[in-house]
């Protein structure tokens, strides 16, 4: 199996994006965004612009229809030489997915650049000037910049404080309705629908029609594409001399001849019709994440499979390590600007194990441990593991989620079921429906089937927020007044003056952000109506209404993720002891002193450095960092979206922490201009935590989950803390996270590259312990003798 | 040299506490590390541990060479100049400490510090979730901790009093009288050995073992105890010096033993010290060896661990 494993990862080609926006230096423009073989694709925009030329002047909703239906129909499709799942979401391998009728001007850009000059030869930047040539003044990027004025433009463009996106929308189908029902079936219920209507003549008839009837259409050529895909397998079949590559062929002609019109009968077919309505959701829209729920969804047919002899263990996994193959083939062009967060992403897949169904029993089953293994055995980037646990997880499943964690791929991450519930219910998700929470990506929670259709709609720099209430909403270059008009410093009598003017900076951009983002799904919901999309999840079809049109009534799907927190509790907490304890300055003069990033300062800087820092269980600043998160989302949730629900922060990263940081100047806490962040909104300060990771877990604790979002922790541990006698006192480790309600966990196991990083840098891996024979230690004391030693063995435990 | 005032207070010298401890004891555990050893192992990876004063401890490597230490110090024990970069005369210093508060980049540190049961009782119970999961709890190590030992059976019962499962981390080396009054409040004793022979003892820790073997036999007929030995090649590695360990480990009827190859952790600490590492050619067995080590004590019918 791991030779197959390995085998499907020399054919596929990755597509991770490089991060450049950060440290851009000559040698990574060289480099650049994508791997070399990678060619953006063009097959898709060219079908496309050749359908919206066709059918103007029809309705929005009509014409995204048949332009879907027009490349499902058209583009190129081939069945590779070791595939049982079929399907390409480009007409190469080596594609690169690019949504024109998203955005094309940065792509444009991008293949006329270093970064990305090979992702097309002249011939394709031709017809790409072509194609751009139609969308200019129609994709939704143009519409923008068409329709903002005023404010709405000013603070839609990034310039550090948030970075606002569509790039996306993610969301999870109703597999568990569509594996009865099959696409005929959603077929079925539109044209009832339609003929409801008849009857009923409703006042929004027109739109109801036009919707229904695009439903019927992406549902048809859906059922189409899968029939090209069984006719081309049957003719390579037939012509097939290998017996074995004819049996394959001819049981892939089958099943996709059966799915995904019918109900999926077996593991095999159930997992092709899952893959064909993921990619076609890929192909509507520019989409991430995955958030299906495998062992629930597919653990039923796979112990069916079994009992009946159809199937046996091996064959399963190599089923599955197949799926992980398509995830990774899966891709997205990025934009220079957009590497910043998302810097070694490809499209962001993760899938949920574990959990409770609706009525709350554990759902673990055969299919959690054949995942954990085909994730263990792949070592892919994507697809993430989000793996839920509650008080009734097995021991057995949490022991081999440390297996897997232990061999440094990052994941299963962990997300707690006793902290995160609670919170969805709080949302206003009713608890059944809470109960069946999924994860799609980062920590993206999403309710499947629900009509969830946009998530992040950007970062939000809550560090430059706390930056302008030290400049009172002025940027000190320009002079220009771009935050809220907050007091002046100098009257600041204690750290909670600074906080309150921080909330005022919330406020006020969160404010912004709400206008554009309100703005702009009025936009989407007008000009990118999705009819695929909205006949896949529960209650479109119900209603006849478009996807964007309403929203499941929840504020589970409105959210903005937080960056930097722990720098604003750890700014104020200097702020609190250097300036209104010690009175080492004044606050006016340690913004002077920070404003010229230190410069000449030092004794300052460290002053501010040595202040209490969260992550250490010091009651001191974690408490305030407590006051930060409850605070900030207490600030964003008095904001309301379009449909009225409240706005609120979330936990997920990605590589934002990093990336935005470029444009935070120097802050209190010591940090230095454009320095990163805390990776994540639980984290400390890198190398700022220094009493070891249960002082981490009991800061994390003082923080209510319901009281802010859900988060995000990375722990940095040795894989030698996983393994032989110290796996159990890991998993008691884990056990305690669980029951103190920390929502979320995940590890970097440290490899080599990171201890010799640490040997270089020591000031910023301060934290790092690692295990010398007999006791622990911080890594950086070591002599280099030791380190070297260290070095060496943990080489030799990851190989 | 003036030594600190031993402490009047009913305060204990204390030079670390370390939570999240793993290896001291079963679970997850924080281990109090008392300063002062009337040991002097040749091998020792705490060196900072051995002084029964707080020490001063340099890190070269925080160093941004201000020169606020130089100007501050009494003693006129520290120089700074542009080729050797700051530099102490260990000779000259007293262990007044002032330079440590002058010193903002944290090069200069104080390793010990005075603090009541009640304060060390504070950080150890803030992990008790972890305890409780993992049948974890409080370790008392050193240094010696049986050379404070008043204050650390004030520590142990306040612990018990707590209801949190202790372990003392000991050498043996006290009297009887002083071990069987902290027996009361310790549930595990890891019980480190250097060496079964009293002269190869001595030679190597500057103490002779005879009080040591007295006192495990004594304990062992109430306690439950693990055994703990650096494995140093050429000392203490060798079969028929095994033979007498897992001997010793039957007598006492011990739950495990637990073999420390050695490493040279106490190197940097040395360092950090002003001090000359006393075991430039220490050598821990090679794996080899320590596998058949294992091997031979397994055999015996005893548990055994490497490195934990
Ligand atoms: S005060 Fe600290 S940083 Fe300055 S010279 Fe002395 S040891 Fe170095
Ligand atoms: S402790 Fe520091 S200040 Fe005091 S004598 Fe020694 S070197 Fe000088």
């Amino acid at each position: 199996m791991v030779q197959i494993a390995q085998e499907l990862k020399n054919n596929i080609a990755s597509k991770a994006v490089r991060n450049v926006q950060r440290g851009y230096t000559e040698d990574e423009k060289m480099r650049g965004l994508f791997r070399s073989e990678i060619k953006l694709d063009l097959q898709r925009s060219r079908l496309m612009t050749e359908s919206f030329k066709q059918s103007d002047g029809e309705a929005v909703v009509v014409r995204r229809a048949k332009a879907l239906a027009h490349v499902l129909e058209h583009m190129d499709i081939f069945i590779r030489d070791w595939e049982r799942i079929v399907g390409y979401q480009t007409s190469s391998p080596e594609g690169l997915f690019h949504p024109i009728d998203m955005n094309w001007r940065s792509v444009k850009r991008l293949v006329n650049s270093e970064a990305g000059k090979t992702l097309l030869d002249d011939a394709g930047r031709q017809e790409l000037e072509e194609l751009c040539a139609y969308w200019k003044g129609k994709c939704m990027s143009d519409r923008h910049q068409e329709l903002f004025e005023g404010d709405l433009a000013k603070y839609w463009k990034y310039e550090g404080t948030f970075l606002w996106t569509h790039l996306s929308e993610l969301g999870i189908p109703d597999y568990e309705a569509l594996f009865k029902s099959g696409l005929n079936g959603r077929i079925k219920m539109a044209a009832e629908r339609l003929a409801e209507i008849e009857q009923t003549i409703p006042p929004d008839y027109v739109d109801q029609k036009e919707f229904l009837r695009s439903v019927i259409i992406v549902l048809k050529a859906v059922i189409n594409f899968a029939g090209r895909y069984a006719s081309l397998a049957k003719e390579m079949a037939a012509s097939e001399q290998d017996e074995e590559k004819k049996r394959r062929l001819e049981d892939v002609a089958r099943t996709c001849e059966r799915v995904p019109a019918n109900p999926p009968r077996t593991f095999l077919e159930a997992v092709q019709f899952f893959y064909f309505i993921h990619l076609v959701r890929y192909l509507e829209y520019s989409t991430l994440g995955i958030g299906i729920r495998l062992d629930y969804l597919f653990g039923p047919f796979y112990e069916k499979d079994l009992q009946a002899g159809r199937i046996t263990r091996d064959e399963a996994l190599e089923i599955l390590q197949l799926l992980w193959a398509k995830f990774l083939e899966l891709g997205l062009v990025y934009s220079p600007l957009v590497t910043s967060v998302y810097g070694g992403v490809a499209s962001l897949q993760a899938i949920t194990l574990g959990g409770t169904d609706r009525a709350g029993n554990d759902v673990t089953n055969e299919l959690t441990y054949l995942a954990l293994e085909a994730a263990r055995t792949m070592r892919t980037i994507e697809p993430s593991i989000a793996l839920r646990v509650h008080d009734h997880t097995p021991d057995e499943l949490l022991s081999k989620a440390t297996d897997v964690i232990r061999t440094g791929l990052g994941y299963p991450s962990l997300f707690n079921d006793g902290a995160l519930i609670p919170l969805l219910k709080k949302w206003g998700v009713p608890e059944e429906e809470a109960n069946g929470y999924a994860v799609s990506g980062c920590v993206y929670m999403e309710i499947p089937g629900k009509n969830i259709t946009r998530r992040v709609d950007g970062y939000f720099v809550l560090a430059k927020c706390l930056w302008w209430a030290l400049h009172r909403g002025v940027d000190p270059k320009t002079g220009e007044q771009w935050g809220a008009k907050t007091a002046d410093p100098a009257n600041f009598a204690s750290w909670e003056d600074v906080f309150a003017a921080y909330l005022e900076q919330v406020r006020f951009f969160t404010t912004k952000m709400a206008q554009v983002e309100n703005t702009c799904r009025d936009l989407y919901a007008k000009y990118c109506p999705r009819p695929f999309y909205s006949a896949i999840v529960d209650g479109c079809i119900e209603k006849g209404k478009e996807c964007k049109q309403w929203i499941y009534p929840s504020m589970v799907h409105d959210m903005t993720i937080v960056i930097g927190s722990t720098n604003v509790a750890d700014s104020l907490a200097a702020i609190k002891k250097v300036v209104f304890e010690d009175r080492l300055v004044s606050l006016p003069e340690l913004i002077e002193i920070m404003d010229n990033n230190w410069e000449g300062r030092e004794d300052i800087r460290q002053a501010c450095l040595n202040a209490p820092k969260y992550g250490n269980d010091d009651d001191y600043v974690d408490l305030i960092a407590r006051d930060v998160h409850h605070g900030t989302e207490a600030t964003m949730e008095t904001v309301k979206d379009r449909f009225g629900f409240s706005k609120r922060g979330d936990g997920s990263a990605v590589s934002a922490t990093y990336g935005l940081a470029v444009n935070t100047p120097a802050t209190p806490d010591g940090r230095l201009d454009g320095e990163p962040f805390a990776d994540s909104t639980l984290a400390p300060q890198p190398g700022m935590d220094r009493k070891g990771p249960t002082a981490v877990l009991n800061s994390c604790a003082k923080i209510d989950t319901l009281q802010t979002y859900n988060h995000l922790l990375n722990q940095k541990f040795m894989p030698q803390f996983l393994e032989g006698q110290m796996k159990p006192v890991f998993i008691d480790y884990l056990k305690t996270w669980r029951e103190m309600k920390i929502p979320h966990i995940q590890f970097n196991v440290v490899d080599k590259q990171t201890l010799e990083d640490a040997q270089d840098r020591p000031e910023a891996y301060q934290d790092l312990i690692v295990r010398v024979a007999g006791y622990s230690a911080y890594f950086v004391e070591l002599s280099k003798g030791l380190q070297d030693h260290i070095i060496d063995r943990t080489e030799h435990r990851l190989a | 040299m003036n030594l600190p005032k031993s402490n009047d207070n009913g305060e204990g010298l204390v030079f670390n506490i370390q939570r999240f401890s793993i290896h001291d004891g079963p679970g997850i555990r924080t281990t109090v590390f008392m300063k002062g050893c009337p040991l002097n192992c040749h091998w020792c990876s705490n060196p900072e541990s051995q002084d029964f004063f707080p020490n001063l401890m340099v890190r070269d490597m925080n160093c941004r060479q201000c020169g606020a230490c130089e100007k501050i110090c009494p003693e006129g024990a520290i120089t700074l100049t542009r080729e050797a970069g700051r530099k102490i005369e260990r000779g000259k210093c007293s262990q007044c400490l002032v330079c440590i508060d002058a010193c903002i980049y944290n090069s200069l540190n104080v390793c010990g510090k005075y603090m009541t049961v009640g304060e060390v009782l504070d950080e150890v119970l803030k992990d008790r979730a972890f305890y409780r999961n993992s049948g974890g709890g409080m370790t008392i190590s050193g240094g010696e901790a049986l050379l404070q030992w008043e204050f650390v059976m004030r520590l142990l019962r306040a612990g018990k009093r707590q209801e949190l499962h202790t372990a003392l981390d000991t050498s043996g080396y006290a009297t009887w009288q002083t071990v069987e009054k902290l027996l009361p409040f310790v549930d595990l004793i890891l019980w480190d050995i250097k060496h079964l022979d009293s002269r190869e003892h001595k030679k190597m820790t500057g103490v002779g073992n005879h009080m040591i073997l007295e006192n495990i036999q004594k304990a062992s007929k109430t306690k439950t105890i693990w055994l703990r030995m650096p494995l140093i090649a050429g000392f203490n590695d060798s079969d028929t010096h095994l033979a007498k360990l897992i001997d010793l480990a039957k007598e006492a009827a011990v739950e495990k033993i637990s073999l420390l190859p050695y490493h040279e952790g106490g190197k940097s600490k040395c360092e950090q010290l002003g001090r000359t590492y006393p075991f430039p050619a220490g050598k821990a067995p090679n794996d080899e060896r320590i596998e058949s080590i294992k091997g031979m004590i397994e055999k015996a019918g005893m548990r055994v661990s490497i490195g934990v």
